[in-house]
């Protein structure tokens, strides 16, 4: 159960498929004009994910090695056909928002990636909980910057006001310009907090490489 | 022939496929660290988006809507884009080998392009005739190598800058890309 | 639901999958390239760095070059000899090795021996620096120490030490992507096995070099009168060996007032 746990944190914030290993920018920089959407796009994603990981796993045995590739995008269209399919049927509104963006879910990095390399090494359980995680750290990602992009851009958060209305809302967040600069600070802000993370811990180490050999020029004057 | 031309102006300035409409934005972050292999990029994918906007018109034609089965477009264009892909790596090494040593590398990231695969999706959505469609998969394609050859070039310069620690490498790249973005929003104000 | 409904799209992706494998199968074979198995044996040979230094675009370049007979088999200055010897074998010929060089970068200006002329605060790196009136050192000729010929070497093998570039000489192969690189074409190429270098280029007159570095060149003349074989000339207020006359006696270095002919 620990393993579970720490491979969501994993995919969640260590290795985040977005802010960390920067992978599927397409719909990243596309569908954040709105929360609502970043979260459909974000949940759409993990469905197809898991769905792909379990099925590449089940397979990975079977799959010969040259034509892999093609096998898994053919695996993954799949299902993104039925998210497409169920989507038109049980969320119209989102199915017209993201438009073009969901059967692009195809291409998207993240899915192939993660079908190369987890689920084709990995057995069932594992590659399903990897699907999940690596989907919801994706969803995470989306939300942060569909959320920074609606308030600033619309002074709104998921449809609710939440600056006043004398706000003049800053239309270029909305913008494909937007996109790009949002995206840009929200990965510099999560650097910032991995470099301090890795001073701190250098830092750390430092110290206690040095605090013994204090502690041995010490004792050496005793001696 | 006019509304060709306007098609394909449309599709290369004012609906470009990585500033307006974030279609292939992996490969224009990736490969775009220097100028000539930008264009190598380019190229390579002007090449398949063209042939494939032809082959893709067809299977859609003369495949899915006389059996019904347009909701399966998404499975067969990737399983023609992937094939064509594959036959064109195989067909430059055999007859054109100076194309393919130049092009080569990149052809295999092609599969994965969204720029592929959603010019042949937007040919199908927006109901253009066969040579519309080979015009549109042609300019989208010039529009995505000159965003991205332009912002080779932009890299190119920002590689010597020297910015505050966090912003060093990606952020500094996505704003870039941001201001270039802004540039080229104004060509939205031209209508058509 | 019909039963056709499944069994149409199934056939057709059937037939589309089986076309498409059938035409890519015969593709492969009909678009087979002879590719000489030679060259991909001499690539696996090669230190496969791509450094550039034999002058082809890269490691499998150069092998299929040398398949061809375009290039020298021992032209692969980082594998060296055995690198040589091996080719050799794959190719059914006798390959004498080249002989190794070093590079080696002729400046002693570090260490605040040259002076400057302005303080640069610009782009670390020696190309933009150069644009600027030709560095910050009042030298035209002196090493500029941001490190393009360290970001150019593959092999780890250059450092900036105390303002200028230092090569390690047990990690350089010889391949010359440093020299290529450098703006002020400081660094060259001597055999591996010499043993004394003149460490400057400035082939201004002495009292210039004196007023510019507190380590350069002034053509005094002392070492060409030193030497037993004739092996260093004083060209222009520079001195330079000769490496296939010079026997590393090292009487040039030991009179050399300003001690920039030094022993490696």
């Amino acid at each position: 159960m620990n393993k579970f746990l720490k491979q969501m944190k994993e995919g969640i914030l260590d290795q985040n498929p977005t802010l960390v290993q920067l992978l599927g920018m397409c719909p990243t920089l596309a569908t954040t004009t709105s929360v609502e959407n970043a979260f459909g796009m974000g949940m759409a994603a993990t469905v197809v994910l898991i769905f792909s990981n379990i099925f590449i796993s089940l397979l990975r045995k079977f799959i010969p090695k040259q034509v892999r590739i093609a096998a898994y995008i053919v695996i993954i269209s799949g299902f993104v056909t039925a998210v497409e399919l169920l989507m038109q049927a049980y969320f119209y509104s989102l199915y017209q928002s993201l438009g073009l963006f969901i059967p692009l879910i195809v291409v998207n990095c993240i899915i192939l990636a993660r079908a190369e390399a987890f689920a084709s090494k990995n057995p069932v359980l594992p590659s399903a909980v990897d699907g999940l995680a690596m989907g919801l750290g994706f969803t995470f990602a989306l939300v942060i910057l569909g959320s920074v992009r609606e308030i600033l851009g619309n002074g709104t958060w998921l449809g609710l006001r939440v600056l006043p209305e004398s706000y003049p809302n800053m239309v270029i967040f909305l913008l494909p310009a937007g996109a790009f600069l949002t995206l840009g600070c929200v990965i510099a802000a999560v650097q910032k907090i991995r470099n301090t993370v890795e001073d701190r811990a250098r830092l750390k180490e430092a110290m206690a490489k040095k605090a013994p050999a204090e502690t041995k020029a010490k004792e050496d004057p005793a001696q | 022939m006019m509304n060709i031309l306007l098609l394909m102006f449309t599709a290369i300035l004012v609906e470009n496929f990585i500033f307006a409409k974030f279609y292939g934005c992996c490969p224009f972050l990736g490969v775009s660290e220097k100028p000539d292999t930008a264009l190598g990029m380019g190229m390579a994918v002007t090449f398949v988006m063209t042939v494939s906007g032809g082959v893709t018109w067809f299977v859609y034609r003369f495949l899915l809507e006389p059996f019904h089965l347009e909701y399966l477009k998404t499975v067969a264009f990737i399983l023609v884009i992937a094939a064509l892909v594959q036959f064109i790596e195989m067909f430059l090494r055999r007859f054109v080998p100076a194309l393919y040593s130049a092009l080569g590398i990149y052809l295999p990231l092609i599969t994965t392009n969204c720029a592929v695969l959603s010019s042949a999706l937007l040919i199908v959505q927006n109901n253009y005739n066969f040579i519309e469609a080979v015009a549109f998969g042609f300019s989208a394609a010039l529009g995505f190598t000159l965003a991205i050859t332009v912002f080779a070039g932009l890299r190119a310069r920002m590689n010597a800058a020297d910015p505050p620690r966090a912003f060093k490498g990606f952020p500094l790249t996505l704003i870039a890309a941001g201001l270039l973005a802004m540039a080229f929003s104004c060509f939205s104000g031209v209508h058509l | 639901m019909k039963p056709t409904d499944v069994l149409i799209p199934v056939l057709i992706f059937a037939g589309m999958g089986i076309l498409f494998g059938v035409i890519l199968a015969v593709a492969a074979r009909v678009f087979a390239v002879k590719k000489d198995a030679r060259a991909e044996q001499i690539a696996e040979v090669l230190p496969g760095a791509n450094c550039g230094g034999c002058g082809f675009s890269g490691c499998a370049a150069f092998a299929e070059a040398v398949v061809r007979g375009d290039a020298p088999a021992n032209g692969c200055r980082a594998g060296g000899a055995a690198c040589a010897a091996k080719i050799g074998e794959i190719l059914g010929m006798e390959v004498t090795a080249a002989t190794p060089v070093r590079a080696i970068v002729r400046c002693s200006g570090g260490a605040g021996h040259a002076n400057l002329k302005y303080h640069y605060e610009g782009a670390a790196d020696c190309l933009a620096a150069e644009r600027m009136s030709g560095g910050d050192k009042m030298c035209a000729t002196g090493c500029i120490g941001l490190g393009t010929c360290v970001a150019a070497c593959r092999y780890d093998a250059l450092h900036i030490v105390e303002g200028q570039a230092v090569v390690d000489a047990d990690k350089c192969v010889g391949c010359g992507a440093c020299a290529s690189v450098c703006p002020k074409h400081l660094i060259e190429l001597i055999p591996a096995d010499a043993k004394y270098c003149v460490m400057c280029r400035s082939p201004e007159p002495g009292a210039l070099t004196r007023k510019q570095c507190s380590a350069g060149c002034i053509g005094c003349k002392i070492c060409e009168k030193q030497c037993p074989t004739g092996a260093i000339s004083v060209n222009g207020c520079i001195a330079a060996i000769d490496y296939t006359k010079c026997t590393s006696c090292g009487a040039c270095a030991a009179k050399c007032p300003r001690k920039i002919i030094r022993e490696l």
